[in-house]
């Protein structure tokens, strides 16, 4: 098992975003247990405000919520900082979405339910490109 | 379809002019498009029932959105289902639209967190509560209630009054959900029920008095809260019963209330007697209903009555009194290690011990901190302290309350309530004085604010992993020593809290699951039935993971991460530590809570036989029963369109060229028959894969190759009514045997001889979808002969890793989720099965015979399904048996 403590790479920051607690509660310790510095936000407009006074490494995104959409989250995390890896995760994955995302700049795409392996995959490989390591795609 | 329905329809000879066309196209069309739509819906309803079920092992990241998605999903396809078997029917199943509509019902009351639905019941008995009651009673009860099906320490005896119940007895309380118009009549059936309950609570405890405990239950952010707590002795002489609080946030009755029961016989001067049972009933029931009345007013100045509820339970003498911890404290005598702190005490008040014990199997005494007991002391035992500790240790007074083997039995009860409640407990027990040990109530454990720090980063540093990989089937940890298990291992020969590893995934093993702390397996998915089992139990499970048995020897401590698919060497205290890890998805989560309720009603198959009286729209409980008994009855309609569809006219159904004394007719749904195959199909010209192979083990020479059958005159009268009764039948339908295929899909309805079986099979690419079921009944030989036939049969079924019933000579297997060549080979084996005991029950003159028959055709048709010798593959295999 490779975690964030390998090596010389430093804990990532991640902020998640889903107006559901329990996505926050699973999440959370799931990347504190990779290492990595967590803050969660339930409600959008929060999470919006905190991205504009703080530089996050990942953002972890619901797409659908009451107040700034998952799409705004992204246009302003990556207008925070350009380098800011944004992973989308959704209940109501459709092409289109899927498209915009990536189009704006997703690092990811996820539709729930998901496998915590999967985001946890994800994380991983958004931290090897960080080290210039190649992906699992590219080895 | 059409033009393949066309195709199956064609006629030799055109019809004459003015003669009624026999074959009405459109009917059929519809017919069989009914019939494919169950079939495709049915398997997409079982996909998503999985994908829910599966979300319960904490593997997928969900939220209240996939639950209402699914539920509605899943909905929808129900009805259709139904809507789709009444269109091929004749509307012969209207009721199903009835079950649908009113489980339908309780699914949107449990999303929308509304409980009216379930909440109808004014009294449960511990033993019918379940994860569905978990809104109405609390999650103490469900756990408490589930241990009843564990082995170890028993829960006490008891049930509980609703807020429902409540309500009614309370009499004054507006309901919260619109009055009732019944309100009298509701009352008397509560105390109707409330008496019931007391006559047999009385009747199994006779003489003891009752503790009644008023709870408040937890909604989805409030822990649950107890608000009082009564003692309800009866006093014969006087016959009057006295209520004493014992504890609670407010006093549920004036301090030591009385109630005297009116009495004739007092008034006329007898003397003192022994109270009636129906006495002390009624002075019980009067009891319960003044702690109603104070429920209800405490309930008014509250939150209302609709989250509480009364459990009632006996309180005989008790010689013993303590708690357990599952985690210490920091309030705990034994605060400097981590394990499981169990206090006892002597009822009178007298000074107890402390023990800490290890949280996994064996359960070791860690310390312990005995209290002096006073000379002459009277133990458990009834044994007596003294100073001579000389020749008898035991009776000394530094000696423990606790004997060894209760204290391992405590544990091992506690760390199971643990698992089931998904968070750290405080359990109360009680040791009566008839030698009964019983867990009386359970709580959440405080632990103190920064004792849950975060879990660590990575790995545990010093531990090694053994091995590592397969599928989670259930997050969690668990430890024990290896004990590697198969089908024949006895579950009573496995050790409580050790780790089961086996080989395949086999529904034999669902006992042993029962016991274990954690199961690996070799083969297997997290999608099969054991899997299921280990989410119902919560027991930490991997499934497929390669070369477990090897790498596992037994005897060996581990630890299994079954949410990370790891197997560390020893006992790793970390791991352990933080079992509940807060990312996993334990019972404390408001949406694991509601997926386990909604499952209720949607994942368990109660309608399993199709002979059994309740098979019918009427007995469906949940949706997994209405879609099996519409595929069951719309393969019933299929096989006999024929007869009840006049209508359709005469098909003109293909006849197999088989080459054997057997006459197969087909009925193509699609892909079932290689275009070019002539009007009667040679079997290489069936396009049907599981068709195909059936035939291919149906035509094996050595499938035939059997000695002629020797009947004896016992024989053929045995045979008397079946053959009667078979030449009865009219005659297209004697010795018809149907089979509707598809390109991937097979129903074959076989009469060989006077035995009839039935072969429903489904291969299609996606593996998770595909299964065959095997029924077979019939003979004509004596009972016993054919019961041995259906013996051998069975023994045939399970070699392949069927899940097989037998009941007298009807035998029925299923067999699912295994790769497409798996199930190829079973229905070869079938096919050979199906040649070879055309008359076998003739010959099964003894019991021998079965193992006789069962080599020589395992040698043949199941050379697939051998396995190694288990002492072969693991180096000499120490297997429990």
């Amino acid at each position: 098992m490779t975690t964030a403590t390998d090596g010389a790479a430093a804990p990532l920051r991640i902020l998640i975003l889903d107006d559901e607690p329990i996505v926050c509660k699973r999440l959370k310790p799931a990347f504190q247990k990779m290492g990595h510095e967590v803050e969660t936000f339930t409600d959008s407009n929060a999470a919006l405000a905190r991205l504009r006074e703080a530089r996050f490494d990942v953002v972890v995104t619901d797409l659908k919520m009451e107040g700034a959409d998952g799409m705004q989250i992204l246009n302003g995390a990556k207008d925070s900082a350009a380098d800011t890896q944004v992973i989308v995760i959704t209940g109501f994955a459709t092409l289109e979405t899927a498209k915009e995302s990536y189009r704006k700049g997703a690092f990811d795409f996820i539709a729930k339910p998901f496998k915590l392996r999967d985001i946890l995959d994800c994380v991983k490989r958004i931290e090897d490109k960080r080290r210039g390591l190649p992906t699992e795609a590219e080895r | 379809m059409f033009a393949a329905i066309r195709r199956w329809a064609g006629r030799p000879t055109a019809p004459q002019e003015g003669e009624r066309p026999q074959i009405d196209l459109w009917r059929l069309h519809a017919l069989f498009n009914n019939f494919k739509r169950i079939l495709t819906l049915n398997n997409a309803v079982l996909e998503e029932m999985a994908k829910m079920e599966r979300a319960l092992g904490g593997e997928y990241i969900f939220d209240r959105a996939f639950l209402e998605s699914s539920v509605s999903t899943i909905a929808n396809r129900v009805h259709h289902v139904a809507y789709s078997l009444n269109a091929l029917t004749a509307n012969r199943h209207v009721p199903l639209y009835d079950r649908y509509q009113e489980i339908r019902t309780l699914l949107d009351d449990i999303l929308a967190n509304n409980v009216h639905a379930l909440a109808d019941e004014a009294v449960l008995p511990l033993d019918a509560i379940g994860w569905e009651h978990e809104p109405l009673v609390g999650m103490d009860l469900v756990c408490l209630a589930e241990l009843r099906n564990h082995p170890g320490i028993a829960p006490v005896d008891g049930f509980v009054v609703t807020a429902e119940g409540l309500r009614a007895l309370a009499g004054n309380v507006p309901p919260s959900s619109g009055a009732r118009a019944d309100d009298g009549q509701r009352a008397g059936e509560t105390r109707a029920a409330l008496t019931d309950h007391l006559r047999n609570l009385t009747k199994r405890c006779a003489g003891a008095a009752l503790t009644a405990t008023l709870t408040l239950v937890g909604g989805d952010e409030q822990p649950l809260r107890e608000i009082g707590c009564c003692r309800i002795d009866v006093d014969g002489e006087r016959r009057e019963a006295l209520i004493a609080t014992l504890r609670g946030e407010v006093p549920l009755v004036p301090a030591n209330s009385r109630i005297v029961l009116a009495d004739d016989r007092q008034s006329s001067g007898n003397a003192v007697q022994e109270p009636e049972a129906g006495a002390v009933v009624a002075l019980l029931a009067h009891a319960l209903e003044q702690i109603a009345h104070a429920a209800a007013i405490h309930a008014t100045d509250q939150s209302g009555l609709a989250n509480l509820c009364l459990f009632v339970c006996p309180q005989p003498e008790a010689l013993l009194k303590g708690t357990i911890h599952t985690r210490v404290g920091s309030n705990d005598a034994l605060a400097a290690t981590d394990g499981l702190v169990v206090d006892a005490a002597p009822a009178d008040g007298a000074a107890g011990d402390t023990y800490l014990l290890r949280r996994t199997h064996p359960f070791s005494l860690l310390q312990s901190r005995i209290a002096p007991r006073p000379n002459g002391h009277r133990f458990a035992d009834q044994r007596r302290a003294s100073d001579a500790a000389g020749d008898q240790p035991h009776l000394s007074r530094g000696s423990a309350l606790l004997a060894p083997g209760l204290l391992q039995a405590l544990a091992k009860t506690a760390m199971l309530l643990e698992r089931l409640f998904g968070a750290p407990l405080d359990i109360h027990w009680q040791l009566w004085a008839d030698g009964a040990c019983r867990i009386v109530r359970l709580r959440p454990l405080a632990i103190a604010a920064g004792a849950e720090s975060a879990p660590a980063a990575g790995q545990p540093p010093e531990a090694v992993v053994l091995c590592q990989g397969g599928q989670s089937g259930q997050a969690g940890v668990g430890a024990g020593p290896v004990v590697h298990v198969n089908e024949a291992t006895d579950p009573e020969t496995f050790p409580p809290g050790a780790v089961a590893v086996a080989r395949t995934a086999s529904p034999d093993l669902t006992p042993i699951l029962h016991r274990a702390a954690a199961l690996v397996t070799e083969f297997g998915s997290a999608a099969g039935h054991l899997a299921t089992v280990a989410r119902e139990l919560r027991l930490p499970a991997v499934f497929g993971l390669p070369a477990a048995l090897a790498l596992l020897p037994p005897g060996t401590e581990v630890t299994v991460d079954g949410g990370e698919a790891t197997v560390y060497a020893g006992a790793v205290a970390e791991l352990l530590r933080y079992g509940a890890q807060p990312m996993d998805l334990t019972p404390q989560d408001r949406e694991y809570r509601m997926l386990r309720r909604l499952l209720r009603f949607i994942q368990p198959l109660n309608l399993v036989n199709p002979e059994a009286p309740d098979f019918s729209a009427e007995g469906c409980r949940t949706f997994h029963d209405i879609i099996h008994f519409c595929h069951e009855m719309a393969v019933d309609e299929l096989a006999h369109f024929q007869e009840r569809r006049h209508e359709l006219g005469a098909l003109c159904i293909r006849p197999l060229a088989l080459g054997l004394p057997m006459d197969i007719r087909l009925l193509d749904i699609g892909g079932g028959i290689q275009p070019q195959a002539a009007p009667n199909p040679l079997p290489e010209q069936i396009g049907s894969l599981p068709l195909a192979a059936f035939l291919r083990g149906l035509l094996a020479p050595q499938a035939w190759d059997t000695a002629a059958p020797s009947l004896g005159m016992r024989d053929i009268l045995a045979g008397m009514p079946r053959s009667v009764g078979l030449l009865a039948a009219p005659a297209d339908t004697l010795g018809a045997n149907l089979a509707i295929i598809g390109a991937e899909y097979l129903n074959l309805s076989l009469r060989m001889g006077y035995h009839f079986s039935v072969i429903d099979a489904y291969l299609g690419e996606d593996s998770s979808r595909n299964f065959v079921y095997f029924r077979f009944a019939g003979g004509f030989a004596d009972q016993e002969r054919r019961n041995r036939r259906a013996r051998f049969i069975a023994r045939v079924l399970a070699a392949m890793e069927f899940k097989t019933a037998i009941k007298g000579d009807l035998v029925t297997a299923r067999l699912k989720l295994a790769d497409t060549a798996i199930l190829q080979e079973a229905l070869v084996a079938l096919g050979a099965l199906t040649a070879s005991t055309r008359q076998q029950d003739t010959n099964m003159r003894s019991e021998a015979d079965i193992e006789d028959r069962f080599a020589d055709f395992a040698a043949t048709f199941l050379t697939a399904f051998r396995q190694p010798h288990p002492a072969a593959r693991a180096g000499g295999g120490d297997e429990a048996r």
